[in-house]
């Protein structure tokens, strides 16, 4: 079942610049440059110095470690909105074991990133089994997780918050901020980067989800193990949900039941700017990285600015919708060149 | 299939939001201890349904088309702040700024609708682009033109009477509103040539346009009465409380769609009814607001919500495969989107 070979050659490696148009992220790349150039002129020197950096960097750690499995899901055509409850509910579960009853961390960490997989595999079973939208199972997911979290956490603690103290290694590993500004967070990001990128553009694997996304029964029949691999890519997304809660709750000493909401929208919104196609089949890992840089220079500059900071969610929005009809054009150019013509 | 026997009703797009509507009250008062009299006899759960029904029925009838609308997240404020700054801020006749906010739910429709039906991005991923412009639009202008993020608004007594009255001390008006218009929809859904054209788009769009269907007209409007719809609601509540609601828009987008879906729509587009909407909505109304009702604890009532979604959709999932199944024409389930 498992042997086989799989045709989709990744053939727009070799560099011209017709090809490089073609690229999922050449959009993003130019988004990002456009954005950064914009606040460069328009917050000035602060912005370029490590303050300004930083300011964003942070941001964009915990976003993009969110959003690269997203992204993954995305390309094999499939959504998670569940991870906005999932954060929240592993920063408790952390705070909770490891700060109210005085645990272990260890304890804590590996029972939020259990926590983590088992609503991963949850989430990737039941679209399978039921073969609804990923959409609808990961909402029903989302309120069950925060119903849970809530009545558990008031429940156990008697209140809707815990606080925790992080141990001099966990304090090191997930809650420092290097330089007194940068989160340790983003090195964990670079991480899960060089992770995602390996999976998606060098194994094997990556060829499946890439197939996967752009033709589901295809992809089956040429003996791709697709139900197995699409668990897998529930189960990363959430993990990795669970490993931002954790981190956060390390790096704030506290974790609250509300939360993480935001990171439903805009952690799409970074993947659909980095150049993936929601249908399936296309985009890059680089291209996610560039689309969440571009989110969160928006989302953390326009405080540099004398502009109104919600003007910043204007720009997003406007980027958002560049990106996509943009994507949508180089996407068609990118498959007439093809030989195989797809409709 | 016209006699009323069981088959027969557990194979209308309706009958699954008919069992979670019975199913939740009755766990309410087999668990909850719910009085009967209490629940029924209360405001707070049908003024929420109210609310929520007058935007899940426009957006229902999107989903049955095949797409999917979240600006209206955003398009709640606007409407609210539209006419608060209008009429309200820069004291301007009612009229204009009824006509305004309409005007603004119009535009934003339009371009939901345009952008998707000229381009091949799915409709999530364009109406959450207009989602957060329009957060950003509304916020930022009520900064900019009133110098702060509430506005007052004193409507006229008509005004009052017709958009943001409370009936009987705390019905609201808008019930009535709700309760006319999803006789209107009713009947354009099931009885005239345009709530078959929006079946078939859902079913198979490219066979529908094949068949004369103005598919792209029609998805082009639907988007316009959601997005305006979500205006009108946020223009009621502005009126009735004398003020611009700035937050709350973003509970709506998943609130509207666990209704509708629990309301029997499926996703995929192409199967679901205007009586399931509504039971939809009010089931969801009830489990949110009925639980205060209950001995409950109420921070159990988002996991209420999301074991009921999960259930219904499958329990939805296997009718209309009864519901295919014994159609004459036996139908192979396409499998075009996820």
């Amino acid at each position: 079942m498992s042997t086989q070979s799989c045709s989709t050659e990744n053939s727009s490696l070799l560099p011209s610049f017709g090809r490089l148009v073609r690229r999922p992220e050449a959009g993003s790349f130019i988004g990002m440059l456009a954005v950064f150039l914009f606040f460069v002129f328009a917050a000035g020197e602060i912005f370029v110095s490590p303050a300004g950096f930083s300011s964003w960097l942070n941001i964009a750690a915990e976003i993009g470690i969110v959003a690269l499995p997203i992204g993954l899901l995305m390309i094999a055509g499939e959504l998670d909105l569940s991870i906005g409850a999932v954060i929240p509910a592993s920063s408790l579960m952390v705070a909770t074991i490891s700060g109210h009853f005085g645990l272990p961390e260890g304890v804590g960490i590996i029972a939020a990133l259990s926590m983590g997989l088992l609503i991963g595999f949850i989430n990737g079973w039941l679209v399978l089994k039921t073969e609804l939208p990923s959409l609808i199972v990961t909402i029903g997911m989302m309120f069950s997780v925060m119903g849970l979290t809530l009545g558990l956490s008031v429940l156990i603690t008697g209140s809707t918050s815990a606080s925790i103290t992080p141990s001099e290694l966990s304090q090191f590993l997930l809650g420092q901020f290097i330089g007194g500004m940068f989160q340790v967070t983003i090195l964990w990001w670079f991480a899960a980067i060089i992770v995602f990128g390996y999976i998606l553009h060098v194994s094997r694997i990556g060829n499946w989800i890439f197939a996967l996304g752009g033709d589901r029964v295809s992809a089956r029949n040429a003996g791709i193990p697709t139900e197995k691999l699409t668990i897998s890519l529930f189960m990363m997304s959430s993990l990795a949900a669970s490993f931002v809660g954790i981190s956060q709750a390390m790096v704030y000493q506290s974790a609250q039941v509300a939360g993480g909401q935001a990171f439903i929208f805009n952690s799409i919104m970074c993947v659909v700017i980095g150049g993936v196609v929601l249908t399936g089949g296309f985009g890059s890992v680089i291209g996610v990285v560039f689309g969440t840089i571009t989110f969160a220079i928006v989302n953390q500059g326009i405080y540099f600015t004398d502009l109104d900071p919600n003007m910043g969610s204007i720009i997003i929005g406007a980027l958002l919708l560049i990106a996509v009809v943009s994507n949508d054009t180089f996407r068609k150019m990118a498959l007439n060149y093809s030989n195989k013509k797809k409709s | 299939m016209k006699t009323l026997n069981f088959t027969s009703f557990i194979q209308k797009p309706a009958a699954g939001s008919v069992i979670s509507f019975v199913a939740v009250i009755v766990f309410y008062v087999i668990f909850g201890g719910v009085e009967l009299s209490n629940l029924f006899g209360a405001a707070s759960w049908v003024n929420f349904a109210a609310n929520l029904g007058l935007i899940a029925l426009p957006v229902g009838l999107l989903m049955i088309a095949g797409e999917l609308d979240i600006s209206i997240g955003a398009m709640i404020p606007a409407g609210s702040m539209t006419i608060a700054v209008t009429s309200g801020h820069y004291g301007l006749p009612i009229e204009v700024g009824i006509f305004a906010t309409l005007a603004v739910g119009v535009i934003v429709g339009l371009i939901n609708g345009i952008l998707t039906v000229r381009t091949s991005v799915p409709s999530l991923i364009v109406t959450l682009g207009t989602l957060v412009a329009m957060q950003g639009i509304v916020l930022s202008a009520s900064v900019l033109l009133t110098g702060n993020a509430s506005v007052s608004l004193a409507a006229p007594d008509w005004a009052k009477a017709t958009f943001g009255q409370l009936l009987g001390g705390s019905y609201q008006i808008i019930i009535v509103w709700w309760l006319a218009l999803s006789l209107l929809y009713y009947v354009v859904m099931h009885h005239t040539r345009i709530g078959n054209w929006i079946f078939a788009m859902g079913g198979d769009k490219e066979s529908a346009r094949n068949a004369g269907i103005p598919t792209q007209g029609l998805t082009i409007w639907l988007f316009v009465l959601s997005s305006t719809s979500a205006a009108f609601v946020g223009m009621c509540g502005a009126i009735l409380f004398n003020s611009a609601q700035v937050s709350g828009g973003m509970l709506y987008i998943f609130n509207t769609i666990v209704a509708i879906v629990v309301g029997g729509v499926i996703l995929t587009g192409g199967f679901g009814s205007v009586l399931g909407i509504c039971l939809g909505t009010l089931t969801f109304a009830v489990v949110s607001q009925g639980i205060y009702f209950t001995d409950i604890d109420r921070n159990w009532s988002s996991l209420i919500i999301g074991v009921m979604l999960l259930v219904a959709v499958m329990m939805n999932n296997l009718f209309r495969k009864m519901a295919l199944m014994s159609a004459p024409k036996l139908k192979l389930t396409s499998e075009d989107k996820s």
